[in-house]
This record gives C-alpha cells, structure tokens and sequence, in this order.
C-alpha cells in the first residue's frame, strides 16, 4: 500500500518525501478534526449527566 | 504470498499508528481544546458584564429582571477552591455533547442560579480539561463559589460525593433525592461520572447557598481560604 503510494507520487526521491509528508499531515488533520470528534462520543467520557438513558 | 503478509503488516501498522493518534486526541487534545473554549467563554461572559453596569444600588435588587438562560451560552464561573486555586470553568446553558465540550453544562430542566430550586451542573470527569478529575476529594463544607457578574454566590456542600445510577434523576429535582434536604431551598447539585473512565455510576454532591455578595464588594472569603 505505502509501496504504491511511493510509486505513484512524481518527482525524485526528495519531491516524494516532502509530498508523503504533506500526505501524512493531511491524514493527521483530517483524523483530529472530523474522524476523532465524531468517534469520540460513542466512547462513555461524555455521559456524565443524570438523564435516564 | 510475500504481497500479502506486507500488506498486512502495513494494514497493522497503520491501525496501530490510528490507535496512537487517537489516545492523544483524547487524553491530550480534547483538553487543550477545551481549554481554549473554556477560556473563550470566560471572556466572553466577562465581556457581557462589562457591558452591562453592575446597578448602583448594593445588596441584591429583587425587581431586577435577570434574563432567560440561552441553550449553549454563559451563565455563570465556577471556583471550586478543593480543586485547585488556579480552577474555574464556565457554565454554559445545557447538558449536549457540544455544551461539554466547552465547560460545565446547566441542566436546562433545572433551577437557576441563587434562586429557589436546585442549580443543577453536569462536568466531565475526564477528557475536555477534566474539569471534574477530583470530584471524590470534595467534602462536606467545602465551597462551591458561582458569579454570574452581578452577585457572588457561595454553596457550602452539604453530602457527598454520593454514587448512584444514571437513571437517578431525583438527584437533580428541587429538593434533591436522598440528599437529606427536608424542603425547599436554594440548593446547588453537581454530577460527574464514575468510575473515571466509564459511565456505569454517577457521582453526586449536594450544596445550599450559603452566602451571597454584590460583586462590588470584592471576592468572596471562601475564594482565598
């Protein structure tokens, strides 16, 4: 997978290792600003009210 | 046959790497966040009450009409001196997910600040700032100290911490199940979770107003003992 990936990007060796980089940082933004937040919740940290449910 | 035990290797990897990543996000980053929330709030609010003159009149003024709380907005801060001296969180209107995310939530069903009922206050125990990390250190007498920009407000507490089901929702009527108050009152009731990282029990305490002060009078005794 990662193997591909590295295939795929252009440019020499150094292009590659900046764009997979860049790649890696997006991955990482994505996760903790949508995917974490949303997956978080289904977690028991939040239930911290008397309510029934 | 080598294609597919490296991928498989690369599929451990990456959801080791994802597991990683997400442990920070809840033990380290929801606490910044909520850090930076929490503290928005606060100057939001203190923003509000600079605008807003405190009357001239001392003592508290009962034909001043206090506005109707809004869902997700500011009420009130909260001091908790056991907590730490540096302690102090906003309540916002409301117990939803994102209102958490931000400070202590008020039960919207439940009464207001300083006045007859219960002022009943959710937090999280952990994740979000852990606001709430060291509610089984509170005792009885200990002070719970609320401003919301015109008066300050001192609940002494009164039982707890008390464990009970999150079904137990007596915990936060007007006159607090199993919290031994006999009438009504002015009465304060904070929940959390417990055990501190799951959601099977509640932790309880209860308070009663103790004492109040126009914020012109200066800080409050309770809040530098």
């Amino acid at each position: 997978m990662y193997g591909w990936i590295w295939r795929h990007l252009p440019g020499n060796a150094w292009v590659r290792a900046l764009l997979s980089i860049v790649l890696v940082l997006a991955v990482v933004y994505v996760l903790f600003q949508y995917v974490f937040p949303w997956a978080e919740p289904l977690l028991p940290f939040n239930d911290v009210t008397v309510d029934g449910q | 046959m080598r294609l597919v035990v490296r991928t498989f290797s690369e599929l451990c990897l990456t959801v080791g790497t994802l597991i990683v990543l997400f442990v920070v996000y809840v033990l380290y980053w929801t606490g910044v966040q909520a850090g930076i929330a929490g503290a928005a709030q606060i100057d939001t609010l203190q923003r509000e009450w600079a605008a807003t003159p405190v009357p001239a009149a001392p003592g508290p003024s009962p034909a001043r009409v206090r506005p109707p709380y809004v869902p997700g907005r500011g009420i009130a801060v909260m001091y908790v001196p056991r907590l730490g001296r540096e302690w102090k969180w906003p309540v916002l209107e409301g117990t939803g997910t994102g209102v958490l995310k931000k400070g202590l939530g008020h039960y919207a069903a439940t009464g207001r600040l300083g006045e007859t009922g219960n002022f009943a206050v959710a937090g999280h125990r952990r994740t979000y700032g852990d606001p709430f990390k060291d509610f089984p250190r509170l005792r009885p007498g200990d002070a719970v100290v609320l401003t919301d920009g015109t008066t300050w407000f001192t609940y002494r507490i009164d039982r707890g911490p008390h464990r009970t089901v999150p079904g137990d929702v007596a915990v936060v009527d007007p006159v607090p199940g199993k919290s031994r108050f006999d009438g009504p009152g002015r009465y304060l009731t904070l929940t959390t979770c417990d055990p501190e990282w799951g959601s099977s029990h509640r932790l309880v305490v209860w308070a009663h107003l103790d004492a109040t002060q126009p914020v012109t009078d200066g800080r409050p005794q309770a809040l530098d003992s």
